[in-house]
């Protein structure tokens, strides 16, 4: 296409004629409100697999696949890491592997094979050929999960990948895959026995890589149930371990009968590792009825049972992993929830990491080949580094990869953000807090994995968190104590604890909480008693609750699969007797009469399949019979969403996203909730992201603001009321807040239409500008805290690239204050007004005076902010109010903001003094040039000189070089007097007043000196210069102007000096 | 009934780029991409004729709470000087086709220091007054296109230049105008990867030629990356080689 010659005026035109036509609705519409992690990464979260490698540079580069967090790259040895995979549709990673003959050859096969009740999904096999910079994928689509792959030591092409497959259905696309051609094409070269096994472990000889071992595993999980192996401990399995000598083409299975001393089958999940030191030494892990460490001194001709201890055969399904040392053929790693290590080819094992001073729940680990003593281990809590071959752990603090399954909010100013994790307890988190939102402002309040956590809205001293099983305190924040109020069961009963068992608060009485079994219980007096107040709302179906047979080879029965239980609780926010309740074996009850009778209104949700999983039923914020119900079948196999409303107590269903009709919604459901204020503003959260509705459900477009990882798992939303701040809990990256959704309430139809328009504005706030935070290096997490000043959102139909987009800042006289640098982007636009007046005129002196750089902020009240686009006006008003924390009137503030402008002033008539002196020194330097050494005349001219440099030298301070010098004049003494005056917004102390009066005093004193020079010494100065024949000087003018900016004039507050980058790069391309 | 999301995804792509795509159904080359990025600028002939742009404007850093005023010069073949200034003094950053030096007054000091061959590249790149797709044969860089990205909602087009010490730009280029919207440079830096991301927007012509005016940079991603505002261009400014070289004598 030949682009058109244009100008601004027909490109201008163009957008006007286009004005009336709406613009689509998009990711492009909503995602320009931007999104800021908070973290946190001192829990972090599960790490599933990790790769790395010593450059010649001495650096090691480590990548890490997090469960459900993408891919982090670090080229510094762990001191900071940066996401790779965030513009995948997928984060779950099961395994990375580099090119033994080019680093820069990544591979990443996604999808966890960990495989616990929570886990993700992935799509496949990628590749990037430069370190991880850009990614493509190459196959492999319907695999599901990958947990290992090896690329051949002799071809960079030519790679195997162990695909365990579908966790969830029966599926042919598993076993162990080859390419040969860099992945464009794969070939199934062991396929399991049934469609439930594939290949979980593969291993080459390094001397022989058509030598290999892969082990094949036999594996399902549903809701209800898991196995390892077959459907108990000896039924029939397709697990096994098998050996190809010839790169795959053909497979011998190991059995006792061609193998000496290898277990009898049935058999679990298998691993295996062939010591690269000595390629005869093979150890394999075997899950049978009796687990142990199988070791072959004979490439697997014959084998000898060694360790068998706890922690070798402890859930193997979780842990199945062996790493041996590079160099030493008898040093190898079993991963578990310790680390254990033997140093005797696996005869003996000791626990050297996981529960042993790191997180624990081990998963993968890699010991660098020049160094055996470094090595790094992944767990349930993230990354951790030993320089001293596993015996001590350094803990990576810099991963918030951390797995939140929900997240609630209090109404502290700044609010807190709560939640429980993957394995990692419950925690609460500040959202903002003055020098960024570290690890340190994390705090950890509960035990075990952590699931729901509020607030006690009826004593802020308080909060309620749980751990798996539905076990549910209450703690005391600052104690930490935490009294267990579980409900108990009665006579002979069973109370059904989902792992993620739901708690609740009522919306309309402080101090009542939810929390559900197969039965509900409400308390009203904070668990100090509870009510039964339902039937079991579930199917009760037996066949479904067998756990305690449960996990397949070894029993594993830790209330993860718990079912036919309670799953999700909302009362509705408009009737304290309408109670909803979602269970996971796919009942949607309702309650009218606080909780004397039930319905279930699922017959009447249209095209769903029977006993699908309720991952959240919402009440209306708007109407007692109004609710949202999603549905979760992914423990069915089906990866789709399913969101319905009713608006008539469930007596009718009408589908928003269902399979026959996504609109553009990917993954399966976990999260509805509605605005606050907005009825048809819906957001809904899924395994692959947020996505967002305007109009009440009918289109959906999915949010990508800021760094938000487009395919995290979204699995609670909570909003802010106050703020209105959408709060993410993210299952692997961590709480994400978006700032302030007023502007999403504001996307309507004839919005859409315009070319450029404000969004109303929400009051804002002068925050107190505190500081915080210390110097703690590069490899440690900070979050950005929201943007210090008014933001100020407005909506473009397309992206801004020509001319200029100008905003302006008009005070109420109409005078413009300040212009803003635009934000270019299609949809919303965010852009902060530092709300800060000019900085003063400060006169040139040796050092920048940093207090001097700033304007003291404006005063509240109410401001036009004015958009010219393309010849075309507009304006939006914006009230400003002081901080609600302020313990200072406006008053105050006023009296602050007068003080502050007088010092501005002092400093103005400083620079004014100065633009008199140095006009005269010109004439001087130049006299001083034309005039002979020793001449009379020029003698008088230095004189003169002289006594003017005096005059300067008491305004300013002149001293360069650099150093210290310590040397304060009135310059100096006027910027502390008034970087004192701008630290504190409310009154200044009466001795600051007093500066003030003192300063223009000593001002005046210079001033005088300055004029009586100008009074008696250079008219006799000019006569002797007439008398020498040289041009007179001229007077100064005896007014400039004081408050005039100079161009570009700086501004800061007093810590200015912190806030010039150090590496400040004057850019421009 | 609702629409596909194939079609929602094509229409927020915009008018033109419908046009464009039904148009091209193939990807475009590395080649086709360059040539519409030198014709949106102006086309050749222009961008010849420019022998050097001064661009004026004010610099913003700390979410606009400290500004500075703005200006640079680059010169044919390769020089540039960028200057900052605050109550008086002026930072000095520059490039005279050999070496690059700094003023970094605010402390006290006036006096040049030179700067290190790593903290120059960057200076480099801003001295190319065509930016890093032009030419990039005769600059011994290499171009691969990498297909389209959302950069901040539109659908742009990626290229990644690769240059001759190995530093690598991944260059955005609007889908509609084909004038670069963002910049992501990956420089090495006394062995450790420095990344930067640059958003350019504003565009007016100087002197013929499509220049941005409004520059943003930080760190990939950073919501408050450095702000230039440029208020004027000026073509072809008479610029003394000597601006651009390592002062004889100290400042004053």
């Amino acid at each position: 296409m030949r682009i058109l010659p244009f100008t601004l005026a027909t490109l201008a035109l163009a957008n006007f004629t286009q004005a009336a036509e709406q613009a689509p609705y998009s990711s492009a519409t909503i995602s320009g409100l931007g999104a800021r992690n908070i973290g946190s990464a001192t829990m972090s979260g599960r790490i599933a697999a990790i790769a790395a490698n010593r450059e010649p540079s001495g650096k090691i580069t480590i990548f890490v696949g997090a469960a459900s967090g993408g891919v982090w790259k670090s080229e510094d040895n762990g001191t900071t890491f940066k996401p790779v995979f965030d513009e995948q549709p997928v984060q779950s990673i099961g395994a990375i592997a580099l090119d033994p003959r080019n680093s820069k050859n990544v591979w990443v096969g996604t999808g966890e094979s960990w495989t616990r009740n929570t886990i993700s999904i992935g799509n496949g096999v990628y590749r990037s050929t430069d370190g991880g910079e850009t990614w493509t994928r190459v196959g492999l689509p319907a695999s599901e999960r990958i947990a290992k792959i090896v690329v051949s030591p002799e071809n960079s092409e030519t790679a195997y990948a162990a695909v365990p497959g579908p966790m969830w259905s029966d599926s042919p696309d598993r076993g162990l895959y080859k390419t040969t051609d860099g992945g464009r094409t794969w070939n199934l070269i062991l396929k399991g026995a049934n469609l439930s096994t594939g290949c979980s472990d593969l291993d080459l000889d390094p001397n022989n890589p058509n030598a290999m071992f892969a082990s094949m595993w036999d594996y399902r999980r549903k809701g209800w149930t898991f196995r390892s192996g077959g459907d108990g401990p000896n039924a029939p399995s397709g697990s096994g371990l098998f050996r190809s000598t010839d790169g795959g083409a053909t497979w011998t299975e190991v059995t006792p009968e061609n193998s000496k001393g290898f277990p009898k089958e049935p058999y679990g999940r298998l691993a295996t590792a062939i010591a690269p030191s000595n390629p005869q030494r093979v150890y394999c892990f075997v899950e049978s009825t009796d687990s142990a460490l199988f070791v072959s001194d004979d490439g697997g001709a014959t084998w000898d049972k060694r360790d068998k201890s706890q922690w070798m055969v402890w859930r193997p399904f979780y842990f199945a992993n062996l790493i041996v040392d590079p160099k030493n053929p008898d040093r190898v790693f079993k991963t578990d929830g310790a680390l254990i290590m033997s140093e005797d080819a696996g005869k003996s094992f000791a626990t050297v990491g996981g529960f042993n001073g790191a997180h624990g729940d081990v998963h993968d680990v890699w010991i660098d080949p020049t160094n055996t003593q470094v090595v790094i281990s992944a767990d349930d809590g993230g990354i951790w580094y030993s320089h001293d071959g596993g015996a001590k752990w350094w803990k990576g603090e810099n991963l918030p990869i951390s797995q939140f399954y929900h997240v609630s909010v209090d109404d502290a100013d700044p609010y807190r953000v709560y939640g429980g994790l993957q394995d990692n307890s419950s925690w609460v988190g500040e959202s903002q807090y003055p020098g960024g939102i570290t690890n340190a402002q994390w705090e950890n309040m509960f035990g075990g994995d952590g699931f729901w956590m509020f607030p006690d809205p009826s004593d802020p001293d308080y909060l309620y968190a749980e751990s798996q099983g539905g076990n549910i305190g209450r703690v005391n924040r600052k104690t930490h104590q935490g009294r267990d109020i579980q409900p108990k069961p009665n006579y002979k009963e069973k109370l059904r604890w989902n792992w993620n068992t739901p708690i609740a608060l009522s919306p309309n009485e402080k101090g009542t909480i939810y929390i559900g079994a197969q039965f509900l219980f409400r308390s009203k007096n904070q668990g100090q008693t509870w009510d039964r107040i339902s039937p079991d709302l579930t199917t009760n179906d037996p066949e479904k609750q067998k756990q305690e047979q449960s996990g397949g080879v070894t029993i594993d029965n830790s209330a993860a699969e718990m079912y036919t239980t309670i799953y999700s609780i909302s009362e509705s926010p408009k009737d304290k007797n309408v109670i909803w309740v979602g269970t996971d074996d796919g009942n949607v009850q309702v309650t009218r009469d606080g909780g004397k009778t039930w319905t279930n209104t699922v017959a009447a949700v249209p095209n769903l399949p029977p006993n699908s999983w309720v991952s959240w039923v919402q009440a209306s914020n708007f109407a007692p019979g109004t609710a949202y119900v999603t549905f979760d079948r992914h423990t069915f196999g089906d990866m789709t969403a399913y969101l319905y409303k009713t608006t008539d107590f469930g007596k009718t269903w009408t589908p928003l996203v269902t399979p026959q009709e996504l609109s553009g919604v990917s993954g399966y459901a976990h999260v509805i909730k509605e605005d606050l204020v907005q009825p048809n503003l819906l957001f809904l959260g899924t395994e692959f992201g947020l996505y967002v509705s305007v109009d009440g459900g009918k289109q959906w477009a999915q949010f990508k603001g800021g760094r938000f990882p487009v395919g995290v798992a979204v699995r609670d939303i909570a909003i802010q009321p106050r703020e209105n701040d959408l709060v993410l809990a993210t299952h692997g990256r961590g709480i994400w807040i978006i700032d302030d959704i007023t502007p999403l309430r504001a996307l309507t139809p004839d919005l859409l239409t315009q070319e450029a328009a404000f969004v109303p504005l929400r009051p804002v706030q002068q925050r107190i500008q505190g500081n915080g935070g210390w110097a703690s290096g590069a490899a440690t997490f900070e979050g950005p805290n929201p943007p210090d000043g008014a933001v100020i959102t407005y909506y473009q139909r397309s992206r801004h690239l020509f001319g200029k987009l100008k905003i302006e800042v008009l005070d109420a006289s109409g005078k413009v204050i300040d212009e803003l640098p635009a934000s270019k982007r299609p949809g919303l636009n965010r852009v902060t007004w530092s709300m800060r007046t000019k900085p003063p005129r400060v006169p040139p002196a040796a050092q920048l005076a940093f207090a001097g750089t700033s304007g003291p902020r404006v005063l509240p009240g109410v401001y036009t902010i004015r958009m010219t686009k393309a010849g075309k006006v507009s304006e939006t008003k914006l009230t400003v109010g002081l901080d609600n924390r302020a313990k200072f009137s406006e008053a105050d503030r006023k009296a602050q903001f007068d003080a502050a402008m007088r010092v501005h002033a002092l400093f103005g008539e400083e620079s004014a003094l100065m633009d008199r002196i140095m006009p005269l020194r010109g004439a001087t330097a130049q006299l001083m040039k034309t005039l002979p050494e020793g001449d009379e005349t020029r003698k008088a001219v230095a004189d003169f000189d002289e006594k003017l440099d005096q005059v300067r030298k008491q305004v300013v301070a002149t001293t360069e070089g650099g150093a210290i010098t310590g040397e304060e004049r009135l310059r100096e003494h006027t910027d502390q007097l008034y970087g004192a005056i701008l630290s504190f917004e409310g009154k200044p102390g009466d001795y600051q007043i007093a500066n003030i009066d003192a300063l223009r005093r000593e001002l005046d004193d210079v001033t005088k000196e300055f004029a009586q020079l100008i009074a008696t010494d250079l008219p006799a100065l000019n006569e002797k210069l007439k008398a020498a024949g040289q041009p007179p000087i001229e007077p100064a003018p005896t007014k400039v102007a004081a408050q005039e900016p100079e161009l570009g004039s700086g501004r800061d507050s007093a810590s200015a000096r912190q806030m010039l980058p150090a590496n400040l790069r004057l850019l421009h391309r | 009934m609702k629409i596909p999301h194939t079609l929602i995804l094509l229409a927020c792509s915009g008018i033109i780029a419908r046009a464009v795509y039904a148009q091209e159904k193939q990807a475009p080359t590395v080649d086709q991409l360059v040539a519409k990025n030198v014709e949106a600028k102006g086309g050749a002939d222009a961008l010849q004729s420019l022998r050097s742009v001064q661009l004026t404007g004010k610099l913003l850093v700390n979410q606009g709470q400290f500004e500075m005023a703005y200006s640079q010069t680059k010169k044919r073949p390769g020089a540039v000087r960028t200057e900052a200034t605050v109550q008086g003094l002026t930072m000095v950053q520059a490039y005279d086709g050999q070496e690059g030096w700094k003023i970094s007054p605010f402390g006290g000091r006036k006096d040049p220091e030179k700067m290190s061959g790593d903290d120059t590249k960057g200076l480099i790149e801003d001295a190319e007054v065509d930016g890093p797709l032009v030419d990039w044969q005769a600059k011994g860089s290499t171009v691969e296109y990498l297909g389209t990205e959302d950069v901040d909602g539109t659908e742009a087009h990626k290229l990644k230049v690769t240059r001759k010490n190995g530093d690598v730009s991944y260059v955005y280029l609007d889908p509609e105008h084909f004038l670069e919207i963002r910049v992501l440079t990956q420089r090495v830096l006394r062995g450790a990867q420095v990344e930067e991301e640059t958003d350019l927007g504003d565009y007016e012509k100087v002197g013929g030629v499509f220049v941005p005016f409004s520059i943003e940079s930080g760190s990939k991603g950073s919501s408050d990356k450095q702000k230039i505002i440029i208020e004027k261009g000026e073509a072809n400014v008479p610029a003394d080689e000597s601006m651009f070289q390592f002062p004889a004598a100290p400042s004053k």
